[in-house]
């Protein structure tokens, strides 16, 4: 597993040591790489939507979801779900190796990088706007709750960063 | 996705710590692509 964004490195090593991620994040500035050849470039914003695309070793693209925004994004289990459902098929030989933990040089955070301690109240914030929006747009409701599930998931997160 | 998988482009990009990925290097098993906006 890889992230990927417009970020330097120096930003990337930041948000490695900040959310103690065990896969590496790659810079791709301009997007011309990687983001526009896998078609999630966001047009007008300058940066990649949210997106997961599973490679197989073949060579493939055995998998995609692709986001609107940046909070419409595939959450974990169903991750999961997807890559063990994509295991079963035989014929892809998707294979599991372990994943060496990232090393990083000296961070340097971006402008809009949020401290550690700021994750918690940030995502209680996103909880609660969303369940609001829930219960003012009966018509949205579903993404609504969704975004509050995925808010909760993010706040539990972030407690385990602030030891 | 449904229909026939689309290839795959491979790509080097500069990694956390300043060295070189290489996603065909990384062949040997499925390879997870998140895309995410950046500047977290």
């Amino acid at each position: 597993m890889v992230g990927i964004s417009v970020d330097d490195p120096r930003q990337n090593a930041a948000m490695v040591e900040k959310l103690q991620l065990p896969f590496p994040l790659l810079s791709d500035p301009d997007g011309t790489k990687a983001i526009k050849p896998y078609g999630v470039w966001h047009e007008g914003k300058d940066y990649a939507r949210p997106a997961v695309v599973v490679v197989s070793p073949d060579g493939r693209q055995v998998f995609r979801k692709v986001g609107t925004e940046f909070s419409d994004r595939l959450d974990e289990d169903e991750l999961v779900e997807q890559l063990r459902e994509l295991d079963k098929e035989t014929d892809l030989e998707l294979g599991m190796v372990d994943q060496p933990p990232p090393e990083t040089q000296q961070p340097e955070p971006g402008e809009g990088a949020f401290p550690v301690d700021a994750l918690v109240p940030y995502f209680r914030g996103v909880r609660f706007a969303a369940i609001a929006m829930g219960i003012r747009a009966s018509a949205a409701k579903q993404e609504a709750d969704a975004l509050a599930s995925q808010a909760e998931r993010y706040i539990e997160a972030a407690r385990g960063l602030q030891g | 996705m449904k229909g026939p998988s689309l290839s795959a482009p491979d790509f080097t990009l500069t990694d956390q710590a300043g060295g070189d990925w290489t996603r065909s290097e990384h062949g040997d098993a499925a390879c997870v692509l998140v895309f995410y906006r950046g500047d977290w």
